[in-house]
């Protein structure tokens, strides 16, 4: 690269990190008074079904409708209504899935079975260790409760956690091949290796994301066991790393590969390597976790006078049957916003309250993906970071560019109540909050209606992922809440942002992210996603590849492009480069924690 | 903007020579299933939110409205009921996304039809329509023969007359070419995948959804169980609450836009090679499309995997084929 555009983009991603303040997150646990059942009534009304007419079905139609209204029957479940998690399953669910470890030390050990009947001795041990949903929910309350307290967010309190999860070979080497066979979902059962071609990864040998080059996960280097340390402090996920790791040993496992992650630091806190604020938006898994009538898993800041409260947890984040994420719990329904579908039945009885685990290594080139941004925005008459920023759908803070399309807000982008509160294609309405000591309100501009993807480009990331209020593809927006994942990724490698003037030694090494997500089925969460969408230049709507994840690979063809909305016309670039390059990773399940050791273990 | 002065026929096609009456005539009918009349939206029995005025729809050959935008709606060809009533079971999904026999395309509802052309077991062939029943009706009542010429080019040389008429000499839609041996146009009629169907259904979502105080897309809370119906009805009426007028882009059809094989293997695993062939249509707007591997390559479609799995129904290629139909909007 010329030293010239190394100067360019350096200065930009400067630009870029100076823009950044640490994030200010809400500071208080929600507590709800009665519904206001009257309005929710008023809100449920049905209308009428929209669509064509015909003549009565024949026979084996007939059949198949009754199939669809038992499938989709609404549970009738309404927001007190929703699942208590018992305390049998709040001890069983692994806390990485709900709520999420969120620590800024994670470690990832990626094991093969060598001796089963040493392995099985090793899951004995380590079983134990494993942190639950509970332990998590326990330990996030009283960081709330002690934040509150102290006002301040320096809360004395640290945890450090274990999750594990399994491959579908490793299911059969420690408990059958029936019972692998069991699995219900057959892109687990493939693994990633098998499906990387189907996701757009490169076919080509010599190509440095083609599988056969991955450090882990490739067609010869697939892991049994994948094991994930989190911690407050990294010197204590360390030293539980390491007592994993002499135990392992000794346990029949090989050590196939092991990756550290960490929040990057500084004013880079929540960000990943492009220097964007990473994973704002989250569904939030519908459910409480005791029987009092506001103890949300997740929690509600919507007044319950607004109607939103059913729809909403908070601003933006949208409500899911936990059954999207932990297997054997009601789904969300693919025909009704608020309503619950029946649960998964296409596992083996042990495995309820899992959660299907992907992970992938995912290698992050921030020049190649500036130079784009820098070049391209010259070409076509945009400031860059607007132009980078249009690629991704938020600026560097996190600010939607949906809600403010000219410049960064940063305040905005901190504002966990604000920044994910907005919709593509009507205009976005404020919602009405409880009250949040200390905070202001969202007083920032709203955003416009943009059907039509001028402001925020259908290829935008986040439009791309997550359509909000748009139809797409699969018709209405319940269908799109069956489609969400529950991501837990975390960034690997030092970042070359907010460092001045980084040398050639630092560019060179590997930074990306460590991309992991949770759901109830892989092929209609993960897979979907990013095939359906991502690497889709017509789905959900026509406008090109996610610019940013997106990867083309149909007979083999690399090319990318997308439509950028300029005036007086829009613009199609193409895009010969690739800055996100898979590197490894696993298909794998995340059993409930009796079953390490009861099941696989025994 | 001038009033439309013909439309065009399905993606263009010329299957008369150029300058026939038979493009005046489908013009004319085309012009009479849009209608004569503009339908305002604002026609409900409730005024819309907050006052404001709701667009509605019009025939671009008879009431002028300055365009603004066209907004190409896009959804999957492969049934999505079947997808998500059978949610634990795939493989069932698909078996019933082709049921052998007459009845074979009974499922097919989302205006995307296809026939799976095996010997045995091993899958040679899939075609794919969208072309209109409506379409093939008029060309039959202008000049029969030119109808089974192109029966005979696309389906099978040996097709007589008899064969695809009924005892009155009408056209026989329901013809054993274009069901059970073959296929050349829609024939599901529950719900129908009709050229007046998607008029229709346009129309009907026109600022005309009967919960009239929906002010976005999350109160919306009802619709088929399809990706094609509320798709449409979602997006013609958002655009219907801006103030925006709709009727149908240029050349008004069904038509698949795009497919994807990314993923799709050879024997050997490496890509498949571009197996695809439109026959009716063009890029982008496709009518009628082949999936078959040339024979120099040695192997069938039945040799190709998906992502590691063969195939062996055509609603597994059908799953990766996108349909759309194109939308504009218009000023009051």
């Amino acid at each position: 690269m010329a030293k010239e555009n190394l100067d360019k983009i350096l200065a930009e991603v400067s630009k870029a990190e100076g823009q950044i303040k640490p994030q200010e997150r809400g500071t208080v646990n929600a507590t709800f008074g009665e519904r206001a059942k009257a309005e929710k009534k008023q809100r449920r009304k049905v209308a009428p079904r929209v669509g064509r007419l015909g003549p009565r079905p024949k026979k084996d139609q007939e059949a198949a409708v009754k199939k669809v209204d038992k499938a989709l029957k609404p549970l009738l479940l309404s927001l007190e209504f929703e699942p208590v998690f018992a305390d049998n399953e709040r001890k069983n669910i692994q806390g990485n899935i709900i709520p999420g470890f969120n620590k800024d030390y994670q470690y990832f050990l990626f094991y093969r079975i060598k001796t089963v009947k040493k392995a099985k001795g090793w899951l004995r041990w380590i079983a134990p260790l494993i942190s639950s949903m509970e332990d998590v929910l326990a330990f996030n309350r009283l960081y709330r409760t002690l934040r509150y307290h102290l006002g301040s967010k320096d809360v004395p309190i640290k945890a450090t956690w274990v999750n594990i999860a399994f491959s579908n070979a490793a299911v059969a080497k420690l408990v059958s091949k029936e019972a692998a066979l069991s699995f219900g979902d057959q892109s687990y059962r493939q693994g990633l290796a098998a499906r990387s071609e189907y996701l757009g990864d490169p076919t080509n040998p010599r190509s440095t994301g083609n599988k056969n080059k991955w450090v882990v996960g490739g067609p010869n280097n697939e892991a049994d066991i994948l094991v994930i340390v989190a911690g407050d402090a990294e010197k204590a996920m360390l030293e539980m790393v390491h007592r994993i790791k002499t135990e392992a040993e000794r346990g029949g496992l090989e050590l196939l590969f092991e990756q550290a992650g960490e929040t990057l630091p500084g004013r880079l806190r929540g960000h990943e390597h492009f220097g964007f604020k990473d994973g704002v938006s989250q569904p939030g898994v519908r459910g409480r976790a005791s029987d009092a009538a506001d103890d949300f898993i997740t929690p509600r800041y919507i007044d319950p006078t607004d109607p939103r409260s059913d729809l909403f947890a908070k601003p933006g984040q949208l409500l899911v049957w936990p059954g999207q994420f932990i297997v054997g719990m009601q789904r969300q329904s693919p025909e009704d916003l608020f309503t619950a579908a029946p649960e998964a039945t296409n596992f083996p009885n042990w495995a309820r309250l899992g959660s299907y685990l992907v992970c992938r290594r995912l290698r992050q080139d921030v020049k190649a993906f500036w130079e784009f941004a820098i070049e391209t925005a010259a070409s076509i008459g945009l400031p860059a970071r607007k132009f980078a920023s249009m690629l991704v759908g938020r600026w560097p803070s996190g600010a939607p560019i949906s809600r403010t399309p000219g410049a960064d807000i940063p305040d905005l982008g901190a504002d966990d109540l604000a920044n994910n509160h907005f919709l593509f294609d009507d205009a976005t309405r404020p919602s009405n909050l409880i009250p949040v000591p200390g905070y202001p309100g969202d007083t920032h501009p709203q955003a416009a209606a943009d059907l039509l993807g001028a402001v925020c480009p259908h290829f935008a990331h986040v439009r791309k992922v997550n359509p909000r209020d748009s139809a797409t593809d699969l018709g209405k927006i319940a269908d799109s809440l069956t489609r969400m994942i529950m991501r837990r990724g975390i960034p690997f490698g030092p970042p070359v942002l907010g460092v001045g003037l980084p040398g050639p030694s630092l560019w060179k090494k590997q930074r990306g992210l460590m991309f992991l997500c949770y759901q109830g089925s892989i092929e209609d969460q993960f897979e979907f996603l990013t095939r359906r969408w991502s690497n889709s230049t017509v789905q959900p709507n026509v406008g090109g590849h996610d610019p940013v994840i997106g990867q083309e690979g149909s007979q083999g063809n690399r090319d990318r492009f997308i439509v950028v909305p300029t005036s007086p016309k829009p613009t199609t670039v193409k895009i010969e480069d690739e800055w996100v390059i898979p590197t490894g990773g696993g298909y794998f399940f995340a059993p409930p924690i009796e079953a390490i050791a009861g099941v696989l273990g025994a | 903007m001038p009033l439309l002065s013909r439309f065009e026929t399905p993606a263009a096609l010329r299957d008369f020579p150029v300058g026939s009456p038979f493009y005046d005539r489908w013009s004319e009918k085309i012009s009479e299933l849009l209608g004569a009349v503009e339908l305002p939206g604002a026609a409900g029995p409730e005024p819309a939110p907050g006052g404001t005025s709701v667009g509605g729809f019009f025939n671009p050959h008879l009431h002028d409205h300055n365009p603004v935008a066209e907004r190409v709606l896009v959804w999957m060809g492969f049934p999505r009921d079947l997808l998500i009533t059978h949610r634990d079971d795939r493989q069932r999904a698909f078996e019933l996304g082709e049921a052998r026999g007459v009845t074979e395309r009974n499922t097919q509802v989302e205006y995307f039809e296809w026939r799976t052309t095996r010997e045995g077991e091993r899958i040679k062939k899939v075609t794919f329509v969208t072309e209109t029943e409506r379409y093939w009706q008029e060309m039959f009542d202008f000049d029969p023969d030119r109808v089974l010429e192109l029966y005979q080019t696309l389906v099978d040389p040996t097709i007589t007359m008899e064969q695809i008429t009924n005892a009155d000499g009408s056209y026989n839609p329901l013809n054993d070419w274009n069901t059970s041996r073959g296929i050349v146009h829609y024939i599901v009629n529950s719900p129908q995948n009709t050229l007046e169907a998607a008029i229709g259904l346009v129309q009907g979502s026109v600022g005309r959804l009967p919960d009239r105080h929906v002010r976005d897309n999350y109160e919306i809370t009802s619709g088929a169980p399809t990706s094609a119906d509320p798709r449409v009805f979602i997006d013609v009426d958002d655009i219907a609450r801006k103030n925006l007028w709709v009727t149908f882009a240029e050349a008004i059809g069904l038509y698949m836009i795009a497919w994807d094989d990314t993923g799709w293997t050879k024997p050997d695993g490496s890509p498949v090679g571009n197996y695809w062939r439109i026959v009716r249509g063009q890029p982008g707007a496709a009518l009628r499309l082949e999936y078959e591997v040339p024979a120099a390559e040695g192997f069938d479609v039945s040799d190709i995997k998906i992502g590691g799995r063969p195939i062996r129904f055509g609603g597994h290629l059908a799953e990766h084929i996108t349909v759309s139909v194109v939308g504009r909007a218009a000023l009051p």
